[in-house]
């Protein structure tokens, strides 16, 4: 099935099957690698992306339910966000970075819709992402850091 | 070539050889030095030979200064691609800027590189210093000859080579070719910890601006034209075979094949893939969805009818009476203190088998030629799995290439890669380049586990809860049984994390183990026989404080010697990384200290303390915590790490925040269990782990090292968690939880 998808602002011709989740025709057919498989159940959060701001489980949404969504994912997210993705450089977040893509598009959905979240809206915000390696202070300090640099009109 | 004749820093150059006059007849240009009015240093010709210096296996500086600093250990979020590089790249005296990694691919002329048991900076830091620093020496010789001064007038430092009396400055890139021109020394001077300007300091990992990017390649990242994705369906139990395919799937669209591939035997070859139907595909999600779908009949084994609840119930039997003796590691008669009388205390303490759950699943790429094999892959140790892959494929070794990309997290699975052996297999079949995925089913189905195991402590106290015979005993399914079909009594090696060296000061004391063979495959996950030995002997430790009523932290010092270094059975270690009681005791009284321990805490809200010497460093935790509707809940973690020289400090105290994150998760939630030979366990609903909002907040403080040998930082921090949890939870409830996961 030919579909349109507009993802990062550019449009893209795919043809797949209706039913294939969208992470992999970001990452099989888009060569979009940054999103990442971690489980195809939505339990952990690797693949999450944007679909018109918000945050969802790419592994398990059929690519033809967003074929008129606008679709966001880590490889513009510095676009969007730098002060979120400098802090989470200069707060050396990563271990092993393979969840770090989807704990990324999942903080900047919460800053999005919340510019100074509290620790309680943080742990709301990032529960569905799990990081094995244990980053989870880091992340959290590096989203206060990055509300607070949006806030003063930092550039990042 | 001319000869760097004397290495120390007051040599002159070499009277011949690198004469100024042939020297600088390669630029063709003679220039006396003369003063300017302003009398400004002369500019001297630039060295006009380009080319790249690299002395060593490790380091290349090119013409444009660029350092390329290969990395042989395998990254998987212990940020070993930065350390190895902070140690070149300080000994070079490089700007950290123009500092570029390269990853090497598996070979024996690395040396070791196997990423594993905490040692990378052990087994690298001395030769990776000499590294850098021979590179150094040899941009000061070139620099030296070039203006014909004395070497030890001749300085480096930060990317440049400086004349102090002249004001002469060369960038390395320059000198890069007339120093590759010149020997290697054999030997180059080292900085004095005092000078190093990355060793020892925090450094932002190599690869955190491309992986807060998406730009980090992973396993499954890695790509190459006409490759195919396979996933196998294994049996549910180990041994099993494709006995049928139920109505097969044909003409689907992406469908590349099914091919069948034979069980492992039970034990041995060594990483041997466990077989299956191979779903090969065009395109990943064709592959899974058709390998879901896929209906198998399959042969039976004996390990069909494993259970792991049984096989537990043995080890608890197997506790009741005595094991196999540690050899030599007997002290006094345990059984005539226990005949005596006296105060006792005994208890079982039970942990379950765990998956490892790297959130990447094991993934390969091979491509298989007629007379070549390359694979990328997230694999801990390239070298023995280029041996693995040749063997596999009866190619010389030369013939095989195994690159490792990142590893998505590994945590010890990726130390065995079965996985690369199935894509190596299904590529030469289809004489197409082959990435096998496996999903995360595959991944907690068929992992090698972490062993199930129960302790049995007995003990004679003093009115101070001071033990005067300690009895231990240790069973669980031996990491051996998966090389060796008879193996079935833990190693020694086994043994000797957290069991045969216990550093108490008790005159009675004997130490048993038992063993069994399990009906899946264990293997070693981050601190191996650690994390369950560690976990017995601080619960039971903080049991015979509870039982005299004294302060856990007072009676556990009182209960270790003195000073010295601790006497141990079996195999002795490096001279430097015996376990030095003056060190332990150190980072007991410093997380002391930093918990603030001596501060009441909100009724309900209980301190918990353990410490554990493992991989060559101490670690001491206390952990704050309580109960909050009906769960256990962490506030706070406090860790000190002495881990001796350390290299990046804010990485080590990254591994311990993250140790306490991964401790946690076995304490409250890991637990695999089979029945019929089957995991029970598929995916994160059914083994979760810990998540942000259940994690405390962690404060490390680094014990300064420097002058001593470098240590573990990776595994070390795992260990002490779950007790310290299981104490904090005492102290909160008066509650004392024995078995993990705990279940408030």
């Amino acid at each position: 099935m030919a579909l349109t998808l507009n993802v990062n602002g550019s449009r893209h011709e795919v043809d797949v099957a209706p039913d294939t989740p969208l992470l992999w025709v970001l990452r099989d057919h888009l060569g979009l690698t940054g999103t990442k498989f971690g489980c195809g159940g939505s339990y952990c959060g690797a693949c999450t992306v944007h679909v018109d701001g918000n945050p969802v489980r790419s592994c398990q949404l059929p690519v033809s339910t967003v074929s008129e969504s606008a679709i966001d994912t880590i490889e513009n997210l510095e676009d969007r966000h730098p002060q979120l993705v400098g802090a989470w450089v200069e707060n050396n977040v990563a271990q092993c970075g393979y969840c770090q893509a989807g704990q990324l598009m999942s903080a900047a959905a919460l800053l999005d819709g919340n510019p100074s979240p509290t620790d309680a809206d943080i742990d709301v915000a990032m529960s569905g992402n799990i990081c094995r390696c244990g980053a989870y202070g880091r992340i959290r300090a590096s989203i206060h850091a990055a509300a607070r640099r949006r806030a003063a009109g930092e550039s990042a | 070539m001319n000869a760097i004749a004397n290495l120390s820093p007051n040599a002159r150059p070499a009277a011949d050889g690198l004469s100024r006059r042939n020297f600088l007849g390669v630029s063709g240009v003679f220039v006396l030095g003369a003063c300017l009015p302003a009398c400004a240093p002369t500019p001297q010709p630039k060295p006009t030979v380009v080319g790249t210096l690299q002395p060593n296996l490790f380091l290349a500086l090119e013409p444009d200064g660029t350092v390329r600093i290969t990395a042989h250990r395998s990254e998987m979020g212990q940020g070993i691609r930065t350390a190895l590089a902070q140690v070149v790249a300080d000994e070079l005296d490089a700007d950290w800027s123009r500092v570029r990694i390269d990853q090497a691919d598996g070979d024996a002329k690395y040396g070791d590189q196997n990423t594993d048991g905490s040692r990378s900076i052990l087994l690298n830091y001395d030769r990776l210093r000499s590294a850098g620093a021979t590179a150094r020496l040899m941009l000061r010789q070139a620099a030296a000859n070039h203006w014909q001064v004395p070497l030890a007038e001749v300085s480096a430092e930060n990317h440049e080579v400086t004349h102090a009396a002249s004001g002469q400055a060369l960038g390395y890139g320059e000198l890069a070719g007339e120093a590759a021109k010149l020997p290697v020394p054999e030997a180059a001077p080292l900085k004095a910890d005092a000078e190093h300007r990355y060793i020892g300091k925090e450094v932002v990992h190599v690869d955190a601006a491309d992986i807060a990017r998406g730009k980090g390649v992973f396993g499954a990242d890695f790509t190459l034209p006409n490759m195919a994705t396979a996933v196998v369906v294994r049996c549910p139990w180990l041994g099993g075979g494709v006995a049928k395919i139920v109505d097969p799937p044909q003409d689907e669209a992406g469908l590349v094949g099914i091919e069948v591939l034979d069980p492992a035997p039970s034990a041995g070859p060594v990483f041997a893939p466990l077989g299956g139907a191979a779903v090969i595909a065009e395109d990943t999600h064709t592959a899974i969805r058709i390998a879901r779908d896929l209906q198998v009949e399959w042969t039976d084994s004996p390990n069909h009818a494993f259970d792991s609840d049984a096989m537990r119930g043995f080890l608890r039997a197997m506790l009741e009476q005595p094991g196999t003796a540690v050899p030599n590691a007997e002290k006094g008669d345990v059984d005539a203190v226990f005949a005596a009388g006296g105060t006792e205390l005994s208890a079982v303490y039970e942990t379950p088998f765990l998956a490892h759950a790297p959130m990447e699943p094991p993934v390969a790429v091979a491509d298989v030629t007629a007379d070549h094999c390359a694979v990328n892959a997230p694999v801990q140790d390239p070298q023995s799995t280029r041996n693995l892959v040749s063997e596999w494929l009866g190619y010389p070794p030369e013939k095989v290439s195994v690159t490792p990309t990142l590893l998505g997290g590994a945590f010890g699975r990726k130390s065995k890669p079965d996985f690369v052996l199935e894509a190596v297999e299904l590529s030469k079949r289809l004489k197409r380049p082959v990435r096998v995925q496996w999903t995360r089913e595959d991944d907690i189905r068929h992992d090698y586990f972490h062993a199930a195991s129960a302790q049995y402590h007995r003990a004679a106290i003093d009115e101070q809860g001071r033990p005067t015979a300690w009895l231990q005993r240790t069973a669980f399914p031996s990491i051996t049984t998966v090389f060796a079909a008879q193996a079935a009594m833990p190693a020694e090696w086994e043994l000797e994390m957290g069991f045969s060296n216990l550093p108490y000061a008790v005159e009675n004391q004997r130490m048993e183990s038992a063993g069994v063979r399990p009906g899946v495959r264990v293997g070693w996950l981050r601190s191996v026989c650690n994390v369950f030995h560690a976990f017995s002997a601080n619960v039971f430790a903080d049991e015979m404080a509870a039982a005299a009523g004294r302060d856990p932290i007072e009676h556990r010092l009182s209960i270790l010697p003195q000073g010295g270094k601790l006497a141990v059975p079996g195999m002795q270690p490096l001279e430097g990384h015996e376990l030095d009681i003056d060190r332990l005791r150190h980072v007991v009284e410093r997380v002391r200290a930093l918990s603030e321990w001596d501060r009441p805490r909100p009724e309900g809200v209980g301190l918990g303390f353990a410490v554990h010497h493992s991989f060559r460093s101490y670690v001491a935790t206390v952990l704050e915590a309580s109960v909050v509707n009906g769960a256990p809940k962490v506030s706070n973690a406090y860790v000190v790490l002495d881990c001796g020289t350390y290299v990046n400090a804010d990485t080590c105290r990254a591994q311990m925040e993250g140790a306490v994150v991964f401790g946690l998760s076995l304490a409250l939630k890991g637990d695999i269990g089979m029945k019929e030979g089957a995991v029970v366990q598929s995916n994160f609903h059914d083994y979760p782990l810990l998540r942000m909002a259940e994690a405390p907040a962690t404060t490390v403080e680094l014990v300064p090292g420097q002058g001593r040998l470098p240590a573990g930082v990776g595994e070390p921090g795992v260990p002490p968690v779950a007790p310290a949890l299981v104490n904090a939870l005492f102290a909160a409830t008066g509650t004392r939880h024995r078995s993990l996961p705990i279940k408030v």
